[in-house]
């Protein structure tokens, strides 16, 4: 039972909790205080009401002491009837003498002599209560005396019930009053518990938002004055100046003079004599808020902070997450124990794993046993010598020989300790790969330059031959031996070409600006190429613009790419074939070539490789693989770009074209060149 | 928790107990039965009575322990009985209702010529004499007043009109000396107050006063008295006496007389402690014509004790 009601009293409010408590208290106290002061009233009044029968009968008594001397009977019973009939509450009065004879009294048709059985003697406590049939009375006896003698005696019938009418009326004014005051302090409690509560309650919903997460709350009240107002300071750079929330006492680098640059705990010993903190300190309920008002701004500001530095931390992350995933460099990080820690996304796609395969896994769950012993003993010698190591390693892979650098750190702690290691690793395997171009290029060119040493030497003796075997030919008639020259004159013209273009490649002549009429160019090297071209039965469609304007070159460069184009497209149709080249206007002014032809296309796979050096799907010994990889650095050159695409969209190749047969998907080279045309470098 | 809700119970409950307090324990008693009753009739007794010069309660403060005494003493029943005038002292002793009467010697002459009460002792004051006399006053710078007869045409105040030292006694004196009320500017009463009459003369609103001799001692506290003369002297009369009934047998009034006769002030604590309350200090025996002066007196100042 007592354990429901304490339970229930738990549950209760705060507020209904004091105002619970201090209405009992106040009715526990009211009720005490009403009943004992009630009881002492009573008595009280009891008491003076027998003090007041007592001086009446005694009064009484020593105005009947003449009569009673004289016996004057009148005047007795005067004075008897007289007093009797002056108080409503005297019941009966009587006067005996000394022998007890009745002189006078107050009764009508005989004498109730009961009264005279009973409080004889007037030395026993007086007055005696008697109970009778007109109510609780109480009866005096008081004795006439003269000096010391006793003359007689009066007694007195006085009715309690007024008495006791009168301390009823007592106690209902005591209740009442107790009742009021109870009532008045159950208000003034109620009042005070909601003062006290309010606050609380403030403080309560503050902690609960501050719970939510709403740190901006106010618990502490505003104040009527702040203390750049009590102070007058005007100190507008004084942490405290315009804070209304915080109380300056908190808050450190406060600059009154007062405060002495200390801090809170420090400085409030000062701060108790301040006018300021006199003026605004408040009690505890009012010191707790501020106090917690503090700790939310406080507490607000560190979050504040930490959320900025976490922002800050994530996009830091981010972008080094972001690095090491885009990087196509493998970045792993083991520990001690060789265990990884990180692996960049590089790494983990070129094992085919994801990151958690890798991280918190050592060489020996990733790779071969093989491998993992080689990786550990080398990793090992690395965290015990401290000592960088940086290699690289081949190995074959279905797309080719792969080649990577790969570089591993120790990783040192603050305290100068290794805690791990790290390992870079790049794939250098187009590194390599013109690390090998390069000293095949600088083969060719040795051989370019040899080649072309022995072309000029050989062109000479070539344009002997070729004259001589045509003079031979016009001077045979026999068939036989001309078809035989034929063959000569057809070969040495062969071995000219590969001599013109041996020295075109092995030439290196200065470059020179001029304007160049891209038109013309191109009719130039169209004349060169059609009559060779028409023997393999190739026709070239040259659709010019007239418009385009004339652009600042190397003549002689430009053709070259030309002539390369139109071979190109010559050797992809082999025989029977259409060549169709374009000239006009591009986006951005500037001019376009295109060169289609309608041979066996290119690959999408080689398209982006075509004009890579070396780079030749034609026989061995029919190219050089230089062509294109020319073309693209002369365009280059002129600010211009290159590019083929396969099959030829309509506008280079335009269907009404007559084509022979068979044709393949073609091919156009489209070169881009600036008319304003970029200087030639 | 229980214990101590047990103890807040105990506490309310002493609260209420002590609100509570002892209650009286009635005495049954029935008013309604009633019986008609009579007084005891008295004893037969001797009756005192001392002239109603004060309230009953003095009367009987001053005497009942004398009463008591001379019951005692006699071994006769002796009751003081307090009658409530002069006239009804006389009254009373007329109708034999007072067998000793105390009374000032007028009252005695008159007693004694109406009913034939017979002295039989009188009292001595405390002055030591059982006589007293008047006394004729005056401002002792008043030079006009030398001698009784310079008093006429002269403001007479006087105690009061039944004072026996303080006017009646000088009125014989002005009569010895041929000075009849007639013979004064004005004759005023002090309302019987002695010290009214002193103080009157002393402020010299009145030329002369009438006092009953050893009165200016009681007012040497309040004034200069050396400023008083005493103009005259009355001559010596009689003081209060004791007289008997002539129905009260002559022996039982001779144990009476004896009796007080006795009381002896000086000697006997006891009876000095009687003496003391009746205000006297001893009785001289008396007879019947030591009050010819009063007769005489009442004769020449036209007054009736008849």
């Amino acid at each position: 039972m007592s354990n429901h009601l304490l339970q229930a009293f738990h549950g209760l409010r705060f507020r209904t909790k004091i105002t619970l408590g201090m209405t009992l208290m106040l009715i526990f106290c009211g009720l005490s205080i009403g009943l004992i002061l009630s009881a002492m009233s009573s008595k009280a009044l009891l008491e003076e009401g027998k003090k007041r029968g007592m001086a009446l009968s005694s009064g009484l008594a020593f105005r009947l002491t003449e009569p009673l001397l004289a016996m004057d009977f009148l005047q007795m019973k005067n004075l008897i009837d007289n007093v009797h009939s002056q108080y409503g509450d005297i019941i009966y009065i009587f006067l005996t003498d000394t022998r007890g004879n009745i002189l006078s009294h107050t009764f009508s048709g005989g004498f109730p002599t009961d009264l005279l059985g009973i409080n004889e003697d007037s030395r026993t406590t007086q007055p005696l209560l008697l109970t009778t049939e007109r109510g609780l009375v109480y009866d005096f006896n008081v004795r006439v005396v003269l000096g010391e003698k006793s003359l007689g005696t009066v007694r007195m019938g006085l009715s309690r019930s007024d008495m006791d009418a009168q301390i009823g009326q007592q106690r209902l004014i005591s209740l009442l009053t107790t009742l009021g005051v109870v009532s008045l302090g159950i208000i003034l409690a109620l009042w005070f518990a909601r003062t006290v509560t309010r606050r609380l309650n403030r403080l309560r919903a503050s902690a609960e938002e501050i719970v939510k997460g709403n740190l901006d709350v106010q618990a502490g009240t505003s104040l009527e004055k702040n203390c750049w107002e009590i102070m007058e300071c005007g100190k507008h750079d004084c942490p405290a100046y315009g804070d209304a929330r915080r109380r300056c006492w908190y808050l450190a680098g406060t600059l009154c003079p007062n405060c002495q640059g200390k801090e809170y705990p420090l400085k409030i010993e000062s701060c108790r004599s301040c006018p300021v903190f006199r003026y605004n300190f408040g009690d505890e309920l009012q010191d707790l808020a501020e106090a917690f008002d503090v700790m939310a701004v406080t507490v607000k500001n560190h979050i504040e902070e930490l959320t900025e530095r976490e922002k800050t931390i994530a996009r830091q992350q981010g972008l080094l997450k972001t690095i090491m995933n885009v990087t196509p460099d493998f970045i792993t990080l083991q520990d001690k124990e060789l265990t990884y820690r990180f692996a960049s996304k590089a790494f983990c796609d070129h094992f085919r794993l994801k990151e958690e395969e890798v991280v918190g896994k050592t060489d020996f769950d990733i790779f071969s046993e093989r491998q993992a012993d080689l990786n550990y003993h080398e990793d090992k010698q690395i965290l015990i010598t401290g000592q960088p190591l940086a290699k690289e390693i081949t190995f074959k892979r279905p797309e080719g020989q792969k080649w990577f650098h790969i570089v591993k750190v120790p990783v040192y702690d603050q305290d100068g300790s290794i805690m791990g290691l790290l390992l870079t690793a790049r794939d250098i395997s187009v590194l390599k790969k013109f690390q090998e171009q390069l000293i095949q290029s600088q083969k060719m060119e040795d051989l370019g330059r040899l080649a072309g040493g022995v072309a000029h030497e050989i062109n000479t003796p070539l344009g002997i031959i070729l004259g001589y075997t045509q003079l031979l030919m016009d001077d045979i008639t026999d068939e036989e031996l001309l078809d035989n020259l034929k063959v000569v004159e057809k070969q040495t013209k062969v071995c000219r070409k590969i001599v013109a273009d041996l020295l075109g490649f092995s030439r290196h002549s200065h470059s020179v600006r001029e304007a160049v009429d891209i038109n013309a160019s191109l009719r130039e090297v169209i004349q060169l190429v059609e009559h060779a071209f028409f023997l393999n039965r190739i026709k070239i469609v040259f659709r010019p613009d007239e418009t385009i304007p004339a652009l600042t070159g190397d003549r002689e460069r430009l053709k070259q790419v030309w002539l390369n184009l139109l071979n190109n497209a010559a050797d992809a149709i082999g025989q029977d074939g259409l060549i169709s080249v374009q000239t006009g206007h591009g986006g951005h002014g500037q001019i376009v070539v295109s060169v289609a032809d309608t041979g066996m296309g290119v690959d999408r796979d080689h398209l982006n490789k075509i004009f890579d050096p070396f780079f030749t799907t034609k026989q061995v010994g029919k190219g050089t693989g230089l062509g294109l990889s020319v073309s693209f650095g002369i365009i280059k050159e002129h600010g211009g770009t290159i590019s083929a695409l396969s099959p030829p969209p309509e506008e280079y190749l335009p269907s009404g074209l007559p084509r022979s047969e068979p044709a393949g998907p073609g091919t156009v080279f489209v070169a881009e060149l600036p008319v304003s045309g970029r200087a030639v470098q | 928790m229980p214990q101590r809700l047990c103890s807040l119970c105990l506490l309310l409950a002493a609260l209420f107990l002590a609100a509570c307090g002892e209650e009286e324990r009635p005495v049954k008693v029935s008013l309604d039965k009633r019986q008609e009753i009579t007084a005891r009739p008295q004893l037969p007794a001797i009756t005192y009575a001392y002239l109603p010069q004060y309230s009953h309660t003095e009367s009987f403060q001053r005497h009942q322990q004398l009463v008591e005494y001379l019951a005692d003493e006699t071994g006769l029943p002796i009751r003081q009985v307090f009658p409530d005038t002069f006239a009804h002292h006389i009254g009373m002793f007329g109708q034999g209702k007072i067998d000793i009467s105390f009374s000032n010697p007028f009252v005695y002459v008159s007693l004694a010529n109406r009913y034939g009460a017979k002295a039989m002792a009188r009292i001595v004051e405390e002055d030591g004499r059982a006589e007293f006399r008047g006394q004729i006053i005056a401002r002792r710078d008043n030079e006009a007043i030398q001698s009784v007869e310079d008093c006429r045409g002269k403001s007479w105040v006087a105690v009061d009109p039944s004072s026996a030292g303080g006017y009646l006694f000088p009125l014989g004196h002005f009569v010895d000396h041929g000075l009849t009320l007639r013979d004064f500017k004005e004759v005023v009463f002090a309302g019987g107050r002695q010290e009214n009459v002193i103080l009157g003369v002393y402020a010299g609103l009145h030329d002369l006063g009438s006092i009953r001799e050893g009165s200016l001692k009681v007012v040497a506290d309040k004034i200069d008295i050396a400023q008083i003369k005493v103009v005259a002297n009355s001559r010596w009369y009689p003081g209060w006496v004791y007289a008997y009934s002539p129905r009260l047998p002559q022996e039982k009034a001779d144990k009476i007389r004896d009796a007080l006769l006795k009381l002896d002030y000086a000697h006997d604590p006891r009876h000095r402690a009687i003496l003391d309350a009746a205000k006297f200090i001893g009785f001289v025996p008396s007879e019947d014509r030591d009050f010819d002066p009063i007769r005489e007196l009442s004769h020449k100042v036209g007054l009736d004790l008849e």
